[in-house]
């Protein structure tokens, strides 16, 4: 019976180890507690020096985003750039108050 | 024979350029550019609603990464 239980506790544990989720934070926590916010160039950007889980999770989200910038600049027919400065725009505008968003300047501003 | 043909033109256009540039209507050159700035302005319009309309694509296909 306790050799059936720790073995079930042994289970247990390791099953918590696999679901936890990819990123020990999601990109919506993080911005919800002012981490990460929308920069100009349509990346993520880190409003406080990021740890190193969030840092993990920005740098794989800016890298998809880059893929699907360059996707989406290759259809509309524009350089990349081009695409990143609308897409800043539009992520920006997006942006619910209470959020943070990096100016031009590089200071970061909470909407 | 060229010259000569020529000769009543350039003094008409000459004739005109002091004309024009006696009289006070100074307008005359400003049609000329609202027609380019509205070309100009067209075209990146246009580029805009192409890029615009990816971005729609992106936001609603991706929505875990924005």
């Amino acid at each position: 019976m306790t050799k059936l239980r720790k073995i079930l506790t042994v289970f247990a544990l390791a099953f918590s180890l696999f679901s936890v989720p990819a990123w020990a934070i999601s990109m919506d926590d993080a911005k919800a507690k002012g981490l990460i916010g929308e920069q100009v160039n349509g990346y993520l950007g880190y409003v406080k020096s990021p740890s190193s889980s969030v840092r993990a999770m920005v740098e794989a989200i800016n890298n998809k985003r880059r893929a699907a910038y360059n996707k989406g600049a290759k259809n509309a027919g524009v350089e990349r750039n081009v695409f990143e400065i609308r897409m800043g725009q539009r992520l920006q505008d997006r942006v619910p108050p209470g959020q943070y968003i990096q100016l031009q300047n590089g200071n970061w501003q909470r909407k | 024979m060229n010259l000569n043909q020529l000769l009543p033109t350039a003094a008409l256009l000459s004739v005109l350029t002091v004309v024009s540039g006696c009289s006070p209507r100074v307008e005359v050159a400003v049609p000329n550019e609202p027609i380019t700035i509205n070309l100009n302005v067209k075209i990146e319009h246009e580029i805009l609603v192409k890029v615009d309309r990816e971005i729609d694509d992106l936001l609603s296909e991706n929505s875990d990464i924005f």
